[in-house]
């Protein structure tokens, strides 16, 4: 296994920036996800590593080359597609032996490490069947094995589990976590589900229009997002975002909104607001961290409710809040009914302040 | 189950079946038309070849005078040498036209494939060939070939390379080649048009799947888009062949067959011997054989075809 280093990776199509010096380090036997939305570039920057598009300018390092000149084969990567990519007319034997052919090996070896890798897999009985005898999930497994017997520096997975229903998808992403915990691989993984990547991933770097947003572990990207974009793509339902404006008040630091109220602010929330070179601030804050109240409490903002959607564990109210729609969670036994009057509380620990210029993240100090 | 007599069984059988085309009656009668025209055209013609095939027409007799000769047409074609001449003469243009047709179309579906300026034009021009009339092209190729006035004879003696014109058509052991390159010349854009169709189908993601398998250039047309290849392969050389077994327009306009039946092929012959010596009863035997063996070629087209639809649907 290797590392894998990006360094101002750029990749354009005449006048369009698909890949914007994204540099980004992953670790030796990491599993990084990239995530975004569709045209982010994560696609785009995982056929750079794999050296299937030549790049623009920047640098790629796997292991302790540079691997920019190099061929795909040489650059000692495997890679599993969207699709599975399985030779159709060759029996799922012959689709794992393929890459080790062409490199070659002598038969019996190549034997012995199809075998092996069938059998880490637990497809031994396929090995005589073609691909399009097999299950979507079957199908991917093979296409997993291929890259396995190459044992190869990196993993590159580019959507692999997009094609299959939901609850295959579901099992599936636990084989290939387990995969990664087994074989202690360097795995570079696109999505553009969120939650992939925050349930498989050691760290993910989130991309938008070419641009690396933030890189760093799902929990952090999830606790402390580095702008809105991020925010507002990571987490489901997604975070509410509030525009408002700062205003001093009795010598206090609150935010007013165009309906009328306005919010009290701790001392911290009050100083990120403070440091701020605009007046406009986007209060953020998911789901979990507002509270329902159906009668006025104080500091609680007055709203009406506008849908409400229950799941079975959690039943989610929408609700309109200066101009944006505020998801909140609430349990099962709260009976809220469409267009009734609803008092709703922020955690002042737990709530998220933006420039509201610049999209970024307002901290403290 | 209960037993049933032969009678009640087969009234039993038959009432379900009559009650069924009559709940269907307006879709027969929709169909109607079409079958009627169909039997005119096709059915009976087909019957009348058969029929004819039995009988002696010589010319100078009233076709309804006919005289019966049981088989004897057919025994008289199996021993006659020129036959023999004529189906191998059809073997060859088939085979050879059909093959070098094929790859020559599919090499320049593969030139084509690739992305380069001009390559819109060039599959234009490449495609001309085929769009326009076989009538004309054939005057136009008998006048390249001509031995006095040809263009290829010209070019040859202006370049040293010949004393005298080459005998392209009017000679026996030339003759058939050079009716084949005219009918290369004249199909294989079909051949590149289908198989360009077929290129465009090949998943781009196996072939980069097979680029990081470590698979060259070579190797990923031979892994990747050869297999993928095969169906719309099969179906392109068995259009070519029927295509080919039937030609008529080439041979019998450049050379009408000879000189001395070299390059008669099995329609031509008929053709001649139908309608310029009104020999109509071995002309149709004659007839009822290709008719039997084109047969056969169209039940494998059917079966490649229908082996098409069989894997699309499971995949």
């Amino acid at each position: 296994m290797a590392h894998v280093v990006l360094k101002d990776l750029v990749k354009t199509y005449g006048s369009f920036k698909a890949v914007n010096e994204v540099s980004l380090t992953v670790n030796d036997g990491e599993f990084v996800a990239l995530v975004g939305p569709s045209g982010c570039g994560k696609t785009t920057t995982l056929n750079l590593i794999a050296g299937l598009i030549p790049m623009t300018s920047g640098d790629i390092v796997i292991g302790d080359r540079v691997v920019n000149e190099l061929d795909p084969k040489d650059r000692d990567i495997a890679m599993v597609f969207q699709n599975y990519a399985l030779y159709p007319q060759k029996s799922v034997y012959m689709n794992l032996a393929f890459p080790l052919q062409m490199r070659k090996l002598r038969r019996d070896e190549i034997d012995r490490k199809v075998r092996e890798a069938a059998r880490v897999l637990d497809m031994t009985q396929l090995l005589e069947r073609k691909p399009r005898e097999l299950s979507g999930g079957q199908q991917q497994r093979v296409a997993l094995g291929r890259a396995l017997v190459r044992d190869p520096a990196v993993f590159l997975m580019d959507e692999p589990l997009s094609n299959l229903d939901a609850k295959l998808r579901v099992q599936m992403r636990s084989e290939i976590k387990r995969f990664h915990q087994d074989l202690k691989a360097t795995i570079v993984y696109v999505t553009h589900d969120q939650l992939e990547a925050v349930t498989m991933a050691d760290r993910m770097a989130v991309m938008n229009g070419g641009y690396l947003q933030q890189y760093d572990s799902p929990a952090q990207v999830f606790a402390h997002p580095a702008n809105m974009f991020v925010a507002s793509f990571v987490g489901s339902p997604a975070m509410s975002l509030i525009p408002l404006e700062a205003s001093t008040a009795n010598g206090d630091t609150v935010l007013t909104s165009a309906e009328g109220w306005t919010l009290q602010l701790s001392q911290l929330n009050a100083r990120k607001v403070q440091r701020a070179t605009t007046k406009k601030v986007v209060l953020g804050a998911r789901h979990s961290t507002i509270k329902l109240h159906k009668s006025a409490v104080h500091g609680a903002i007055p709203a009406k409710a506008y849908t409400v959607e229950p799941t079975g564990d959690v039943t989610f109210v929408q609700a309109f809040l200066s101009g944006a729609i505020v998801n909140i969670s609430v349990p099962p036994n709260i009976a809220v009914k469409p267009d009734e009057q609803i008092w709703l509380e922020f955690d002042q620990e737990r709530i998220h302040l933006f420039d509201g210029e610049t999209e970024m993240a307002l901290e403290a100090n | 189950m209960t037993i049933v007599t032969g009678k009640t069984g087969a009234r039993g059988r038959l009432r379900p079946l009559l009650r069924k085309i009559w709940e269907h009656r307006a879709d027969y009668a929709y169909v109607l038309p079409a079958i009627a025209v169909m039997l005119i055209v096709i059915a009976y013609p087909i019957y009348y070849t058969i029929e004819l095939s039995f009988f002696n027409t010589p010319p100078g007799l009233q076709l309804r005078d006919k005289i019966f000769v049981g088989f004897g047409n057919y025994t008289s074609i199996l021993t006659s040498p020129v036959f023999w001449k004529v189906t191998s003469n059809t073997l060859i243009w088939t085979l050879a036209s059909t093959f070098i047709a094929f790859v020559l179309g599919f090499a320049s579906a593969l030139a084509l494939h690739r992305d380069f300026i001009g390559r819109g034009v060039l599959r234009a021009i490449l495609i001309i060939p085929w769009v326009i009339s076989a009538v004309a092209a054939s005057y136009i190729w008998k006048w390249i070939y001509h031995s006095d006035f040809g263009i290829i004879g010209a070019v040859l003696v202006g370049l040293g390379l010949a004393d005298r014109p080459p005998n392209f058509i009017d000679s026996v052991s030339t003759v058939l080649p050079s009716l084949i390159v005219v009918n290369i010349w004249r199909e294989f854009p079909f051949a590149m048009i289908m198989m360009m169709a077929g290129l465009q189908t090949v998943p781009d993601q196996l072939l980069r799947a097979a680029k990081v398998d470590g698979a060259n250039a070579w190797q990923r047309f031979w892994h990747v888009t050869f297999p993928h290849l095969r169906n719309v392969s099969t179906v392109t050389i068995l259009l070519l062949a029927v295509a080919n077994f039937n030609s008529f327009i080439i041979p019998w306009i450049m050379t009408g067959g000879g000189p001395s039946n070299a390059s008669h092929i099995w329609i031509t012959h008929i053709y001649e011997l139908a309608f310029g010596r009104q020999r109509w009863g071995v002309a149709s035997a004659y007839s009822v054989l290709l008719f039997l063996i084109l047969m056969t070629l169209g039940y494998f087209y059917v079966r490649a075809l229908s082996g098409n639809e069989r894997k699309d649907g499971s995949a």
